[in-house]
This record gives structure tokens, sequence and C-alpha cells, in this order.
């Protein structure tokens, strides 16, 4: 086991080599560069940019040096400074920016992919067991719009309601008095008041996959010999379903949650758009639309590095949760 | 709809004469009282036009939040925040009172420039009747041709750390930032210089005083003024000369500072960063009001300058309002429902004029106004008559042919059907109450006359018509079907992409063949840079004081808008490989005489004249066809917040801000604390 860890880390180098490398070529590959971008901004906003201070401004920021001179000094400063450079838009260093909007981005998806798993099992299970019963289509039914609608339209419903007939504040995650306030208990509980929107929408969309999941899982293992087997030595119908089946069926939530940890990142970027959410998706985003190639290109790398570490973690999951898969 | 309220320029010269009037008799420093906390300190009348005499002082009030500081002893009594002779603010309905706060919201620091109006301030402004007044000095001479300019600085005014500032802040900045060549290789600030090429000079700057000082520039630079609006001349030398290697006294911190802050070199940090109040928060300015914390937060807090250098005419330190915040929004959906909830106090910037009926219809419920001010929009066709494809270019170059297709034009109804009637059918044009304000320009063949169209495509050479009816070329049996693109920058689901198509409907109904396309911005910006752009559907502003936007679209110089630009190239560089030399007779070798001619001129009445007659062969020759102008720009403004009323809205002119944001206040500050 451990040398099959060892292995996939030596991999796991030059996987990211590559991937860095192919990062920064896909950010350069529009046409323009941040300035163009940038003075074409202001233009649309009515404002005046120089064409001749553009120029000096593409060579202070080196812009106009080939393209592996800019790779080279970006990865330099990776590497032996844990530089990730400055990100030109917003004028602060990349690690900085990054880290400011970890906590909330992690919050949010922390806490909707746990809701989420906890409706979706339990509910999966049900109907599995109960197939074709009236509930069961009554799941499967919501379930199916919670696929079908788009996180993003839910939000606008959503936001739409609760300040039309509940009289809420929305948008963004604190009430504008909170924004800027330390963190105290009347600032969690504003948080708590805001994080149900986005929580409940993200865990819609989620749990309606989850939960199709493990119901077809289930009913692939309910049929098996073993379960038979089981209930023939007489065991509680609750012990054979949860101790045997539940568990093979829950394969995928594993081998999947190592994507979910890219998602902690950049999940539901359409969303916290929407929902002025701000967290660590938008932030991407705009980087990309800007062409601010430090901040867009640390953060695809942090993500590409994320879903590498994050296939690992659930392979090693997988083996420990499932002795019948080997490693070697 | 309601109908539409339109200002005039004399009419909003009669709104703002009351207003002047006010400002004149303050003009003087109110007679002083005995203790500057009495009640009454501001006399109702002020006695004459001589100061009082000096010792005695004059009798200032100050904010509530400010008095407190100062019983605590954390700041110096208002007499000695205030210049001698402060600037009195000109307001908009009356005197205010002090306190709260402002609402605001903006897209984050790629949009910090509503906050960078409100609150960078420099040497002089607009009035009401949008006449160049000193506001932060006190007084300006210029030379009959323009080379010598004097500025004289308020005795007394102050950082917004508290440092006095003097002519000694003009020569640190005009020495160690506007010369140094690292920060600004090759003089690259237009302001600065003259001449082109080899006959590029910088200014040279001296100061016989401490509250005197004269730029001097070996040619004419007649329209400097405009440009000492909101960008400043000097810099606080006690604050930035630790961010220079030559003048910080201690190089290794300024060096172990740039590292920590994650630039390269000093000159990047000193020029990205801590030349900018917004980046760098420490930086002492002038601004009414001095941000409390980093833009990159999800909140933007402004506070109020102790230091500011302006009253109102009893006398009390401005600004009103103690503060503003802009929360931070990222989905224009969220904004419209901070507006409609009535959680953004006073703003235009970001407001859609595309959501007029929405806003209209939550005024109540939102506690708001929607205040529709004339803005410099107009929306233009452009035909690029410099165009690479030559059948293209004479077809443009063309003046019948571009009056033909104005006459084909339906404004009105483009104007109701996409712009909710707000807009008015005009050509691009100065503003009606613009002090370049052009009648002529304005009404130049903006009427609908699709018959008149025809005919007159049909007199210029085009009458003959392809199988489907559209125009050719020529009536040759082979000629080609004129066909060109407008490009524009409006998406789908948009009224300007709308408005394109409406258009494209209405020259095909004269047969000519067009279409709108919509282009990314970067892929719009390539087409035009390398000259391959048929023709395009965009915006133009810059129409309030267009003299004082140095006429960049006028002069065709503004490329994204070619209508000329091949041949402005022509002039700058016959090399540059788009550069293509126009007919001898050519319009805009006239244009840009006439501004050569305003460029040596330092008499304003002698500058609009001659900009007047470039106006004038642009009525005759409509380089650029309008649609509709005077688009408006609708600010919502929350009941209860005053002086605030229709105003000219442009980027020169400082958006929403022209009328001083500094005199800005609530009825009840009381409600509005934050």
């Amino acid at each position: 086991m451990l040398g099959y860890v060892l292995r996939r880390i030596a991999i796991m180098i030059p996987t990211l080599i590559v991937i860095s490398i192919i990062t920064f070529i896909i950010i350069q590959l529009p046409p323009g560069d941040f300035l163009s971008s940038y003075a074409a901004s202001l233009r649309a906003q009515g404002e005046v940019i120089d064409e001749a201070e553009i120029r000096v401004m593409r060579e202070r920021y080196g812009l106009n040096q080939p393209i592996y001179v800019q790779y080279g000094k970006w990865i330099k400063g990776i590497v032996t400074r844990g530089d990730w450079g400055q990100s030109m838009s917003l004028q602060r260093p990349v690690k900085d920016l990054i880290w400011q909007r970890m906590t909330l981005s992690m919050v949010l998806s922390v806490v909707s992919l746990l809701v989420g798993w906890f409706i979706a099992i339990p509910l999966g299970v049900y109907s599995a067991t109960h197939q074709y019963s009236p509930l069961d289509y009554i799941v499967t039914f919501i379930s199916f719009m919670g696929i079908g609608t788009p996180s993003f339209l839910l939000g606008l419903v959503v936001m739409f309601v609760a300040m039309n007939y509940m009289g809420l504040n929305v948008g963004g995650l604190f009430s504008d008095q909170f924004i800027l306030a330390p963190w105290s208990w009347a600032k969690v509980v504003d948080l708590l008041k805001h994080l149900w929107i986005p929580v409940s929408i993200l865990a819609f969309n989620g749990t309606a996959g989850g939960l199709r999941t493990t119901r077809a899982n289930l009913l692939d293992e309910l049929n098996k010999p073993y379960v038979e087997t089981a209930y023939a030595k007489g065991l509680t119908e609750r012990r054979v379903i949860w101790k045997y089946p539940v568990r093979v069926a829950l394969n995928p939530f594993f081998s999947t949650v190592g994507w979910e940890l890219a998602n902690l990142i950049s999940g539901a970027t359409l969303l916290s758009i929407v929902l002025n959410l701000q967290t660590e998706g938008p932030m991407l985003l705009n980087a990309l639309t800007a062409q601010d190639m430090y901040l867009a290109g640390s953060f695809l790398f942090l993500l590409s590095v994320m879903t590498v570490v994050g296939t690992l973690l659930s392979d090693i999951l997988l083996a420990w949760v499932d002795p019948r898969i080997r490693m070697t | 709809m309601e109908s539409k309220r339109k200002f005039t320029r004399r009419e909003f010269l009669k709104i703002s004469a009351f207003t002047a009037a006010g400002a004149l008799a303050a003009c003087t420093p109110p007679a002083p009282t005995a203790s500057p906390e009495a009640p009454t300190a501001a006399p109702a009348v002020p006695a004459s036009a001589t100061p009082p005499p000096a010792a005695a002082g004059p009798a200032y009030q100050e904010p509530p939040m400010l008095a407190d500081l100062v019983e605590q002893g954390k700041l110096p009594p208002v007499l000695e925040r205030l210049p001698e002779n402060p600037w009195v603010a000109p307001v908009f309905e009356s005197n205010g009172k002090s306190g709260g706060i402002v609402r605001r919201a903006f897209t984050g620091p790629g949009d910090k420039w509503g906050m960078s109006k409100i609150c960078d301030r420099a040497l002089v402004w607009f009035d009401n009747d949008l006449v160049m007044q000193p506001r932060m000095c006190e007084s300006w001479e210029v030379n009959d041709d323009g080379t010598e300019w004097t500025f004289h600085l308020r005795k007394g005014t102050k950082w917004s750390d508290g440092v006095e500032h003097t002519s000694k802040d003009v020569l640190w900045w005009y020495e160690h930032e506007a010369t140094n060549e690292t920060l600004f290789p090759g003089l690259t600030e237009g302001r600065w210089f003259t001449g082109t090429g080899e006959t590029k000079k910088m200014m040279e700057v001296t100061a016989p005083d401490d509250y005197t000082f004269t730029f001097k520039y070996a040619e004419p630079k007649p329209l400097l003024i405009y440009t000492m609006g909101r960008q400043g001349v000097a810099a606080p030398a006690h604050y930035m000369k630790q961010w220079i290697p030559d003048t910080a006294d201690d190089p290794d911190k300024l060096a172990a500072a740039v590292t920590a802050a994650g630039f390269e070199s000093w000159d990047k940090y000193y020029i990205d960063n801590r030349r900018f109040w917004f980046w760098n928060p420490d930086l002492p300015h002038f601004g009414g009001w001095i941000a409390k914390n980093d833009l990159n937060e999800e909140k933007w807090v402004i506070e109020r300058n102790p230091y500011f250098f302006g009253v109102d005419s009893d006398g009390m330190q401005l600004p009103y309002l103690d503060g503003m915040h802009s929360r931070l929004f990222s989905d224009g959906q969220v904004f419209n429902l901070w507006l409609t909830n009535g959680e953004i106090d006073f703003q235009a910037r970001r407001v859609q004029v595309g959501d007029y009926t929405l806003l209209k219809e939550n005024e109540a419920s939102g506690d708001y106004k929607v205040v529709v001010c004339p803005a410099a929009r107009h929306m233009v066709v452009v035909l690029n008559q410099a165009s690479k494809n030559e059948q293209l270019r004479s077809f443009f170059m063309n003046r019948d042919v571009r009056i033909a297709l104005s006459l084909a034009l339906n404004r009105k109804g483009i104007n109701e059907l996409n712009y909710l009637g707000l807009g008015t059918p005009r050509q691009y044009s100065p503003l009606t109450m613009s002090p370049q304000y052009h009648e002529k320009l304005s009404n130049a063949y903006i009427e609908y006359n699709p018959r008149k169209a025809n005919e007159m495509l049909d007199a210029a050479g085009y009458a003959a018509k392809d199988a489907d009816g559209f125009r050719k070329y020529s009536d040759a049996e082979d000629a080609e079907t004129i066909f060109f693109v407008m490009e524009g920058q409006f998406g789908a689901g948009t009224p300007d992409e709308d408005a394109g198509q409406q258009i494209v409907k209405m020259f095909k109904a004269v047969g000519v063949k067009c279409e709108y396309k919509f282009v990314e911005t970067t892929l719009y910006n390539q087409h035009y840079t390398s000259n391959d752009m048929d023709a395009a559907f965009w915006f133009a502003d810059r129409t309030v004081v267009p003299l004082g936007a140095e006429g960049l679209i006028f002069r065709g110089i503004a490329s994204d808008r070619p209508f000329v630009d091949a041949y402005n190239k022509f002039f700058d560089d016959p090399e540059n490989p788009i550069a293509i030399e126009p007919p001898q007779d050519h319009y805009i070798r006239k244009i840009r005489d006439l501004w050569e001619q305003v460029l040596v001129t330092g008499n304003p009445d002698k500058q609009n004249e001659l900009f007047a007659q470039m106006l004038d062969i642009w009525a005759e020759e409509l380089p650029m066809i309008g649609v509709v102008g005077e688009l408006p720009a609708l600010t919502v403004v929350k009941n209860g917040l005053k002086n605030f009323g229709p105003s000219p809205n442009d980027d020169t002119t400082g958006d929403e801000y022209v009328l001083n944001p500094e005199t800005l206040f609530w009825e009840n500050p009381a409600e509005h604390m934050g």
C-alpha cells in the first residue's frame, strides 16, 4: 500500500508540470492580453486610456516577452519562493487573494456536500428498497427536477421569492452591516440566515444525482445471492440492508470524493455569481475574462493539483472502504 | 409613460443661477463670532466683499463626528484644519446637515472609478454652467498663447493626514515622479509635454513661493485646464519619498516592502499601487473622503477627510456625509434587487437604461426616485470611410450616401421601441446644455425620409440592383452587390443589439444590404486596429464639454469608432501599415487644420468658435451617423438625499458627481448612520 502511494505521488510530479504548461498556454490562447482587455473595459465605461501608456504598461508587466519567458518567471516564483505572482487587475499577490475567499468557499461547499449526502443516501436507500412505491415515484420525480433545473435559475427564483414574499435581504452571505464586522455570534447567525439559500439550492441539485446513484447501485446489489444468504441467516431487514449492500452501493461516493476537492474552490461558480456570493468561483471567472494571467493560471493550477491529489485520496479511501479492491 | 423632462442649457443655467448667487455671496469667509461652537456662527448675509481682519479669524463649524475628536484632543480645531480661504462649494438646492452615510454598489476593483470620481480632487472644477472654476486652487492665470499656466494655492490647504500642502509638493512631484525616466519612460502622459517625436518636450515647473507654481510649455497648451479637474499635479512629498530609492531614508526598508507586497521592483510598486489612494489607503490626498479599507473586500468604505479644504456658505466644513459604502456585486440582477429594495442610496453607475420601468415601478416601495439625467451617450453608425475595401470605401466616402443612409433611419421608432422613448433623435453632437452646443449638427438630416434616401442613392450612381433588390456598386453586369457588416459589442437580448437589427432593416429597405454582427471585445479591437472593420454600431460620448475632452471622437482619434482611422494614421505616420492617404479635398484635413488652430489659442471664446467651425463641417459631411442621443443616465436617489438634480453625465465631467458630491446631505442624518 505504501509503495503504491509513493509511486502515485511520483507520477503526480510530471503530471503537474504538464498541466501547468497546458494551463499557461490555454490562458494565452485568446487574442490580446490583460492590457488589451483592460483598455477595452475602460473604453466601454467611457474612460480614456492612451496607446502610449498601454505600451509602457505592457513593457512593465513583461507582457511583450515570449510566452516561455513569462512561464519561466511564474514557475520560478512558485517553486523557489512560493510566490504565485501578482494579480494585474486586483493589484494584490495572488496567494493573498485566493486565501481571502477560501474560508467562505469551503464552508459553502462542505455544508452543501454534507447536506446533500445526508438527504441523498437515506432517500436513495428507501427508494431502492421500496421500488415503485408511491413515495419512490415522488422522490424520483423530485430528483429529476433537481437534475433538470439549473442552479442559477433556481437561485434567481429563490432570491425573488425570499425578497418579495419573505422580506429577506438577499445577495451575498451577510447583511450589509455584518460584512466588515469581526466574527461574532451575531455574525454567525447572520451567515446562517443567508447560507440556507445557496446550500438548499446546491443540495437540491447535488442530492438528485446522489440519490439516483444510490438507488441504482443498491437495486443491483439487492438481488445478489449474498443478500439472500444474509436474510436466510435470519438477520433483521435493517441490518442486512445497511451492513452489506448499502456499503457496496456507496462506492461511487468515495470514488468521486476526489473531484469534490476541486469543487471546494470552483464549485457553484454560476450560482455564486447569481447570488452574489463572494467565493472563489466568481473571482476565477473574472480573472479569466480579464485575462489576468497569473491569477487565472494559479487558480487553474491549484484546481488541477486538487483534482490530482483528490483522485489519489479517493483511490485510497475506496481501498479502505471496500476490501475487495486491491492496490498493486 | 410620463413625459420626459428635458433640460436645456438655459434651464440648467436658471437652476444654477440661484446656487451660483449663493456661492458668490459666500466668497468671503463668514464673519467671526466669539465661539466656533456657537450655533449662530454664520451670519445670514455676508457683510462685505473685503475679508474680515485676519487676527480675529473666521468662524467655521464642523460635523459632530469631528467635533468629538477635537474635544478628545485627537484632531486640531477646524480653523487649523481648513485653508485660510477655503473653497466655498456651490450647492444645488441648499446648505445642509452633516452626518449619515450613503450606500452604493460596485463590481469590484475594476469598477473603482465611481469612488475615484467622488474622491479625486484637484485644482479646478466645472461650475453648474460647465465652465471651469477654481476648486482646490485659489485662482489661475494663463498667458495669451497658452504656454504658461500659473496656479495659486489656497494657503493652509492640508493633505488628508494633516500636513500642509505647498508648491514644494508640486516640485517634488515634478522632479521625482513626472520626470522620472524609470517611472515614465519616454514621456507618456500627454498633459505634461508638447510636440511629437523630435519636438516632444517636457514642461518646466517653477515655484516662486510656497503657494504659487507655474507650468511652462515649449508650445501652446491651451486646453490644459480641462485635465486639472480630477488628476493632481502634486505628490505628498513627506509620504511619497519613502517609495523611491533615491529619496527614501532607508532604501533597504523600501526593498523589503516592495518584496512583501509581491512586486518585482520599486517602480512597479510606485506606479501601479503606491500613488493611487484606492490601492493605497495610506496615501494622503485631498478628497472629501478617505479609504478605510482595502477595495478587494466585499464592502469598500470611505470616511470623511477631516482636513477637506471646502466649506458651505455658512462656514460648515464639507463634506456633509460622514462616509460612503460600496458593496460588491457580480450580477446585475442582484444589483437591481438592491436598488428596488431601497438598499442603494445614490448611484447612476451600472444602472441600466433598459431597467427604467422596473426601477420606476418600485419607486414607492423602495423609497427612492429615479432621476433622469441627460448623458453624453449617443448611439452611432460608424461607416469606415477609410476602409481597406476600395469599393466600399468610395461608397462610404460619397457624402450623398451618408446623408441618404441617415434619412433612411426612423429614429423616432428606434427611440420608442428600443430606448423606451428616453433618448432624443439627433446626430452625434454636443448636448443641448453644453457650452459647445451646435443646433445645426444636432438636427442635420435626422428626418425619416426613405423616399428621398432612395432618390439620393439612385442619383449617387448606385441605382442598379441585384436579383434580390439590393443595390450594386455600379450598373455593370458583373458588379458586386454592396454589402457590409456593422460590428458591435452589444450581445443578443440587449436593447442596443435590437436597435442594430432595426437599423439593418431600415438600410435594407432602401436597398443597401448589411448585417449587424455581435463581436466580442477583443475581436472588435483587433478588427479596428488592423482596419478590417467595414462599419460599426457603437456608442459615442464625450459630448458634455467636448472641447475639454479634446474633441477626440469628433476628430476621429478614438480609433474604436473608425470612420477615418486609417487617414488619421497616415498623418501620424505614413509608414504605418494600415495608413491610407486621404484625398486632397477630404473633410478630415479641414478638421485637422481647425484643431491645430485650437491648439495654439489660449482664448476660450476663440477655441469655442474654432470648434464650432469643426462642427459646421460635421453638419455638412456627417462623418458618423447618429441615431439617438442624450440617452439618459438613470440616477437612483433615495428619498431624503438632497442637493442632487438632473445634471449632465459624462466621464469627462465626473459622471453623476458633476454637482460636487461633498454637498450631498440627508434631511434626517440620524436615519442613515449605516
